[in-house]
């Protein structure tokens, strides 16, 4: 019993994990309607950056994320205005997978340039230190990040529902035209969405680097499950992803630790096909969702 | 942006003003490929031909069904995979490499069919998701087997030598293989491309409703295409594990490689027949060259290049390099059709000016070819059609109006397969005169029902002609008669002008020419018409309207949904009138138009009673 209980808690701090890199994801296909293969690469970049500066300034990890967000920010929105933009408009929507992918390409391979394929490790500067709750032990930066997702997730429900720009964003998602018309500029609040979801990223990768090892090809990891995640959950639906990120994280766990570690991915994997099949609008989509779908 | 590249493929077949030279080149190209390392004789450029030969074969693989049938499979390599571990395995127990290449290809055939067709409901970005996690589930499986797969570490080929195994001490034999296999696969993309199923895939690429209504079987066509591609690609995972005379998991069911085909296609040119070999042609030898030049020191360089080129070919050249051909094409030979004056020179002779507004109604004494009866559907609470029934006869038409929301379009998706009834049933009369029940749009088309789209669904990156084929090929399987037949079609509608302009050129009034004359290849015995009158000026009116009788004299029935009442008066044998649901009233078009209750359905009560 303490056994499935370790587990099922291992489970919900994968699912903080899991929540914190798929928000910025579910927030930029809900928003711009465009699935960002590279995501995990800006994951990957942040977690690199994590290291130069946590080893370079000698700060914590956690301080990292003042430079981190911001840094996320201008790449994010940088990739919308000279990538995404230009193929928004395009006939056909490979054309904007295959820049996503092509730029993920890339990103990895820059990142094997510079730093090497062996894996570097970022300070854990106690992060890693396991805290006793009753007969379950978890690690103190596991409830940082979980901590966080559920703050992230309840902040961007905030934005987009309570402020002027957040309603001006949800807007352009449901009619760029008639948006335009109301006087919004769309492509700003593209270029500002995307900012947003990859400074989420930031966010995740200070908060991940110490826990984590980072390597050039880390970013493939993370983001195919939290693809799994933002589909389960809902496309664009936040809260969805905060759910979806903790049934994945515990499905991940319990198929790891009662299956066999090395078909934990195919678990999950296979689960994604499912629902796509199945549920392709998700847990908590609707079916103004169903963009992905044939009708 | 797929077609524009794959549409000028299929011009080339009718070779109006093109010179020869294109097709004179590729050629040299292809035998470039074959001539180039043996002339050299070298050990290493043999190897970069070679590569050149495996990757242009995968990519064309590839291209069947990323560019024809436009499903971007980024999981391609699962096939190679499958034909490697077929390939290893059976070789390490003393089966020859041939056979095993057979079974390699049957399995990723099996395979191909089985997971594709659910994923089939899925579009852009989440075919591909769901593709690379079919790749990583192979990945992983392959890690998981490892008394069959021998897991991580891999597995070796036992070294036996002749062209029984496939194995060579010179480089030749190897290279024959390898081009052998590259222009089988170069064959059946060609073969695909320029018959029937070409035509179909890509009409259901361009427009899945649409290449329904004209009766192509959209998910069978798509079948065929994955079957194809997955033996092709599996084929060739098998000679390339005996090339390299070792495989492991990670390197054969890798996402970094099915990205690369996807990416030869991308730069040659999608859904083209040989834009696929010229990405790997230009992309092989560079990236090659590379890594023998800079070596291990340039870890990562190659696929940062890759990567870049990548996003550099979708902003700036997404119709890759055939692309770029057909648009120095474009500007020096050929004038451009889609800007051409357009609205001139429509009909080609309107008919005997009918006088259209004093109607003479033809008693419709055919006899009945559809029954609807009952029919009733609702979406959620809402009853958009309630117990509707009527009958349709030979040589009639049948005007359908009533007010917006009334429910004339849900009707007619009902009566064309498009959407189940709640409830009733539509008869029709087949050709030998018995009645049945048809349930799917193709059921519907194979009895010879026909219908267009209020919004217009064109192919839109296939020429006129090509859109009109795709209708004429449900009664003539070859390319010349279909293409004859649309000619045919093109002339009488007005359309003969633009028969090589891209359907996306066309003025709204040509795209509704255009829908009916896609409708009429397929010589229907029942067309349904939706709206093709709106928004076209008063003259295409007319002749829309001269038109319409012209095809009702030839023995079509006809059921028109319209709001232009001087083509509903000037046409239709008879009128339905359609009302939040119900048919309101049935009868000539002079009483209808008179029924106190028909006015007060468009008009409002004051009128009625006015």
């Amino acid at each position: 019993m303490d056994t499935f209980l370790q587990v099922l808690v291992n489970g919900i701090m994968l699912g903080g994990l899991f929540t914190i890199v798929a928000i910025g994801l579910t927030l930029i296909f809900g928003i711009v309607k465009v699935i960002n293969f590279a995501h995990g690469e800006f994951l990957m970049v942040g977690m690199y950056l994590a290291y130069l500066l946590t080893v370079g300034l000698g700060v914590h990890p956690y301080v990292t994320v003042v430079a981190l967000a911001p840094a996320l920010f201008v790449l994010g929105a940088l990739a919308q205005r000279f990538i995404i933009q230009p193929l928004l408009a395009a006939r056909d929507e490979h054309v904007q997978i295959f820049a996503t992918v092509g730029l993920s390409t890339a990103l990895i391979n820059l990142a094997l340039m510079v730093f090497g394929a062996d894996i570097v490790n970022t300070p854990s500067s106690g992060l890693r230190t396991p805290l006793e709750i009753g007969p379950v032990r978890v690690l103190i930066g596991q409830i940082c990040i979980l901590v966080t997702a559920v703050v992230a997730v309840i902040g961007l429900q905030l934005f987009l529902g309570r402020t002027n720009t957040g309603r001006a964003i949800r807007a352009v998602a449901q009619n760029r035209t008639a948006a335009q018309l109301m006087g919004i500029n769309a492509n700003r609040m593209h270029i500002l969405t995307f900012g947003i979801g990859t400074a989420c990223v930031g966010v995740a990768a200070a908060l991940v680097a110490p826990l984590y090892p980072t390597s050039p090809n880390i970013g493939t990891y993370f983001v195919l499950t939290a693809f799994v995640v933002v589909v389960l959950g809902g496309l664009g639906s936040i809260p969805g992803a905060l759910l979806g990120a903790m049934v994945i994280g515990v499905v991940d766990a319990m198929s790891g630790f009662y299956i066999g570690s090395d078909l934990r991915e195919a678990v999950v994997f296979g689960m994604f096909l499912v629902i796509l099949i199945l549920r392709p609008s998700g847990l908590l989509g609707s079916r103004s969702t169903l963009s992905h779908v044939s009708p | 942006m797929i077609g524009r590249a794959a549409s000028k493929e299929v011009g080339t077949g009718a070779k109006r003003r093109r010179p020869a030279l294109a097709p004179m080149v590729l050629a040299a190209l292809v035998a470039a490929v074959f001539i180039i390392p043996t002339v050299i004789d070298n050990p290493f450029v043999y190897h970069v031909f070679i590569t050149i030969c495996i990757f242009a074969g995968l990519s064309t693989a590839w291209n069947l069904v990323g560019g024809y049938a436009g499903q971007l499979s980024l999981g391609h390599m699962m096939f190679y995979g499958i034909g490697a571990y077929a390939g290893v395995i059976l070789m390490n127990t003393g089966v020859s490499p041939w056979i095993g290449m057979l079974v390699g290809a049957a399995v990723a055939v099996v395979v191909a069919v089985i997971v594709s067709y659910p994923c089939f409901i899925l579009r852009g970005p989440f075919f591909a998701l769901a593709t690379i996690a079919l790749l990583e589930v192979f990945r992983v499986l392959a890690l998981h087997f490892r008394d069959v797969t021998g897991g991580a570490t891999g597995l070796m080929i036992q070294l036996r030598l002749g062209w029984e195994w496939m194995v060579f001490r010179d480089r030749l034999p190897a290279l024959v293989i390898a081009f052998g296999l590259m222009l089988v696969c170069l064959f059946v993309g060609w073969l695909i491309r320029s018959r029937r199923l070409g035509f179909y895939l890509v009409a259901t690429r361009e427009r899945e409703s649409a290449a329904r209504a004209a009766g192509v079987p959209t998910v069978r066509v798509r079948l065929v295409a994955v079957a194809a591609s997955a033996a092709l690609t599996a084929m060739i995972g098998t000679y390339h594990a005996m090339y390299l005379t070792f495989i492991e998991p990670g390197a054969v069911f890798s996402l970094t490689m099915s990205i690369q085909i996807a990416m030869f296609a991308l730069i040659g040119g999608i859904g083209t027949v040989f834009g696929p070999f010229l990405g790997a042609l230009l992309l092989v030898p560079l990236t090659e060259l590379v890594r023998g030049w800079l070596g291990a020191q340039a870890l990562g360089l190659h696929g940062f290049v890759y990567g870049t080129v990548l996003v550099l070919a979708a902003l700036f050249m997404p119709d890759g390099i055939m692309g770029l051909v057909a648009r120095f094409k474009g500007t020096e030979g050929r004038p451009d059709d889609s800007t051409a004056p357009q609205a001139e020179a429509i009909a080609a002779e309107p008919r005997q000016p009918a006088d259209t507004t004093e109607p003479t109604p033809q008693p419709a004494t055919g006899a009945e070819i559809m029954r609807v009866d009952g029919l009733s559907k609702s979406f959620g609470g809402l009853r958009v059609i309630e117990h509707a029934s009527f009958t349709l006869r030979e040589g009639e038409i049948l005007g359908l109006i009533g007010p917006n929301g009334a429910g004339k379009t849900t009707l007619f998706n009902m009566i064309s397969g498009f959407m189940e009834p709640d409830q009733g049933d539509v008869a029709v009369r087949d050709r030998a005169g018995d009645w049945v029940r048809p349930k799917s749009p193709m059921e519907y088309a194979a009895l010879g029902i026909g219908r267009t789209f209020q919004i217009v669904q064109p192919f839109a990156a296939m020429t006129v002609e090509e859109n009109i084929m795709v209708g004429a090929f449900h009664r003539h399987g070859h390319v010349g008669d279909a293409r004859a037949v649309a000619r045919e079609t093109a002339h009488k509608m007005g359309l003969g002008p633009y028969l090589d302009a891209e359907a996306r050129g066309l003025t709204i009034g040509g795209l509704k020419r255009l829908e009916v004359a896609r409708v009429m290849a397929m010589e229907p015995r029942v067309l349904l018409l939706d709206e093709v009158m709106a928004g076209i000026n008063q003259t295409d009116v007319r002749r829309a309207i001269d038109l319409m009788l012209s095809i009702r004299d030839g023995g079509v029935s006809i059921i028109a949904i319209e709001h232009v009442m001087q083509a509903v008066m000037s046409l239709s044998d008879r009128v339905i009138v359609l009302n939040s649901g119900h048919i309101i009233t049935e009868g000539p078009p002079r009483e209808v138009v008179q029924d106190p209750e028909v006015i007060e359905a468009y008009l409002g009560k004051e009128f009625a009673h006015a």
